[in-house]
């Protein structure tokens, strides 16, 4: 026969407001993301789905960090990869994996932005499409969202550990 | 009678356009000729001082946003605009526009201008163009430019060019502001700015320049289409 587990005195009692805030986090970072891929295939009055690869290109050329190779490749598939974690943060789906690839893309975008600050190299910031200049301002807004992704990470591994734990 | 009558008649009709004719035309030469411009008798041939290289009919337009003391300016038009002026400009792939946006960080930037305008006015702007950017580095820190340029064109060549700003000083700013002016409208906040017209559509680069070889191949794609 059957047994469902029972919460008593030496189980854990899985409260809702832990999921709660998760679903928000994942959510408003997904929606973000999925703004940030929006931004680079919609600019200046219209969809660029032809060549926003070229747009975006310069945009990363701007930072003097990469080859050109390398700018090429990043610029063709950056943006389907934030749209893709977008829709996996939106959905829940993959939680784990979406929250630590976002949260390692997090990284190194403020690594590149701090480098960029720290050389005086003025340069739009390429975050969300081709006008937004690169400031101070754009740093702590990305340091920002990099706690977000890392709550989210670090909640998707707990949530996930914790539901391995009741179901065993 | 009758006859010596109809005879004075022909006389006096006679006199009197022989006076007449001549008078009129006469009067007719000494009107004075209409004005050909109301500005000046000495308007400049290029009102709007366009400064562009290339075929205006190309399939590419490319418009700079620019300061001839700007460094970053200088750094595109050595490393990106002189291959795009060899590659895409003289095959007639692209057309060419500089506007000037003097910064007023940068104290000689419209004064490069004007030697500019005034350089284009006898088709010389893409030389002068050079000139500047080549040697931004001798006239930049003391503002010496035509002493610097004035090594870089014939002297005569050189004389109508500042004959041709001294006496167009007013006409010459006006179209430095007019480019101001559509900078602004544009939100121009750097130099140099970037925008590419293909097919109807004007897009804006980002700002401060673009390495070349990315150029080139959104040019490719531009005219593939």
């Amino acid at each position: 026969m059957a047994t469902t587990a029972i919460p008593t005195e030496t189980t854990p009692r899985t409260a809702a407001w832990p999921r709660a805030l998760m679903a928000i986090g994942r959510v408003a970072l997904g929606l973000i993301f999925l703004y940030a891929a929006y931004a680079k295939f919609h600019f200046n009055g219209g969809w660029h789905f032809g060549d926003y690869q070229f747009f975006f290109a310069m945009a990363i050329d701007s930072y003097n960090m990469l080859p050109l190779n390398a700018v090429v490749l990043l610029a063709r598939f950056l943006p389907i990869l934030e749209a893709v974690l977008g829709a996996l943060l939106v959905s829940g789906l993959g939680l784990r994996w979406a929250a630590s690839i976002t949260s390692a893309l997090l990284l190194v975008f403020i690594g590149a932005m701090t480098r960029a600050l720290i050389l005086h190299i003025q340069i739009k910031c390429g975050c969300f499409g081709n006008d937004e200049p690169l400031t101070i301002w754009t740093l702590l807004r990305d340091s920002s969202l990099l706690v977000l992704a890392l709550a989210v990470t670090i909640g998707a591994f707990l949530l996930k550990k914790r539901q391995g734990t009741v179901s065993s | 009678m009758k006859s010596l009558a109809v005879r004075h008649i022909a006389f006096l009709t006679l006199a009197a356009v022989s006076v007449a004719v001549p008078a009129a035309f006469a009067k007719q030469q000494a009107k004075p000729a209409a004005p050909a411009a109301a500005k000046s008798s000495t308007a400049p041939a290029n009102p709007n001082f366009v400064k562009a290289i290339g075929n205006p009919s190309a399939p590419i337009t490319m418009e700079v946003f620019g300061d001839f003391q700007c460094p970053a300016c200088r750094g595109f038009f050595e490393t990106s605009v002189k291959q795009v002026i060899d590659d895409y400009v003289i095959p007639g792939k692209v057309y060419l526009v500089h506007r000037d946006f003097p910064l007023d960080m940068h104290p000689y930037a419209r004064q490069a201008a004007r030697l500019a305008n005034a350089a284009a006015e006898y088709g010389k702007f893409e030389a002068m163009e050079r000139a500047l950017y080549d040697h931004q580095d001798d006239w930049s820190a003391k503002g010496n430019i035509e002493e610097v340029m004035a090594a870089y064109f014939p002297a005569s060549e050189f004389k109508k060019f500042q004959t041709f700003q001294s006496h167009h000083m007013s006409e010459i700013n006006a179209s430095i502001e007019r480019d101001r002016a559509m900078g602004n409208q544009r939100n121009v906040n750097q130099t140099p700015t970037v925008y590419i017209t293909a097919r109807g559509k004007t897009e804006a680069l980002p700002g401060g320049g673009v390495d070349y070889k990315l150029l080139k191949s959104y040019f490719d794609y531009l005219l593939r289409q």
